[in-house]
């Protein structure tokens, strides 16, 4: 996989459907193009919640983790390392695709 | 102005969540999934389309793109009584509107439904792994008008026999 930098921009990826019903994110895999609830659903806490929101196409990753420390206490460098945890995660899944910068 | 105090920071994470999805959820996903010109798939609850869906059943709700619901379609909707979603028959079509109701609730129809309460048409269903088709075919217009003129009773009556014949003559029922 492509090593993420912080430069980088992400969006979601066609291939998912994502709601806040009731204050909780629910995203769905669209799988062989049918929104399946029979296969995994995936949600998010707070912080995942407004990492996912901020992964609009439009921010880089570092603007991402600079937004997050003006809201958090959080110790140096922790969210960073988060911030890039999550979007490995999210693109082994196929959730996001990088966005080139407009 | 006294600046907000930045919160507690929790790492974020994200983890598999399990079923059943309440029916608010569930109607803005499917929403949100046919917006994108795809079908929704779901395990349906209740018996009031029994025998034809039942229980447990897995359906699947394609949006209406430029299609209408036709009489005898099985359409998922928004009761605007309730604001719960139901999978119930169209009876009959006037104008813009259509007549439903549950095959098995022949005493409470949920009347005359605007075609924006109308989410999709079913057009898939599976029971125990095999796809059935009965009640969402040809027979569809005559298990409405039978419907509508009461003769649903028998319908229920002979539809074990009905499903047998379908699954071994016609091969209704296959492996999916």
């Amino acid at each position: 996989m492509k090593k993420i930098r912080m430069d980088m921009i992400f969006s979601h990826s066609g291939d998912v459907v994502s709601r806040e019903i009731d204050g909780a994110l629910i995203i769905v895999p669209l799988t062989s193009g049918v929104g399946d609830m029979e296969d995994d659903l995936f949600s998010m806490n707070e912080s995942g919640t407004e990492i996912w929101n901020m992964l609009d196409g439009k921010k880089t990753l570092q603007e991402i983790v600079e937004a997050l420390a003006q809201q958090y206490q959080a110790k140096p460098g922790e969210i960073e390392q988060d911030v890039v945890g999550i979007v490995a995660e999210l693109l082994k899944r196929r959730m996001l695709v990088e966005a080139t910068a407009a | 102005m006294s600046k907000r105090l930045p919160r507690e920071y929790l790492h974020p994470a994200m983890r598999k969540i399990g079923l059943p999805l309440s029916g608010k959820a569930l109607i803005e996903l499917m929403q949100a999934v046919h917006a994108k010109g795809l079908p929704f798939r779901f395990s349906a609850g209740g018996y009031s389309m029994t025998p034809f869906i039942r229980d447990g059943d897995v359906i699947t709700v394609s949006p209406l793109a430029l299609h209408a619901p036709r009489r005898g379609d099985v359409v998922a909707f928004i009761h605007p009584k309730t604001n719960r979603l139901c999978l119930h028959r169209v009876l009959s079509v006037h104008g813009g509107s259509f007549f439903i109701q549950g095959d098995n609730m022949p005493e409470r129809p949920d009347g005359v439904i605007p075609r924006e309460a109308i989410l999709g048409r079913v057009t898939g269903l599976e029971r125990a792994g095999r796809r059935v088709r009965l009640g969402l075919g040809p027979e569809r217009l005559l298990l409405a008008i039978l419907s509508r003129c009461g003769g649903m009773a028998l319908t229920r009556r002979y539809a074990g026999w009905l499903y047998a014949y379908f699954s071994r003559s016609h091969g209704s029922c296959e492996k999916h």
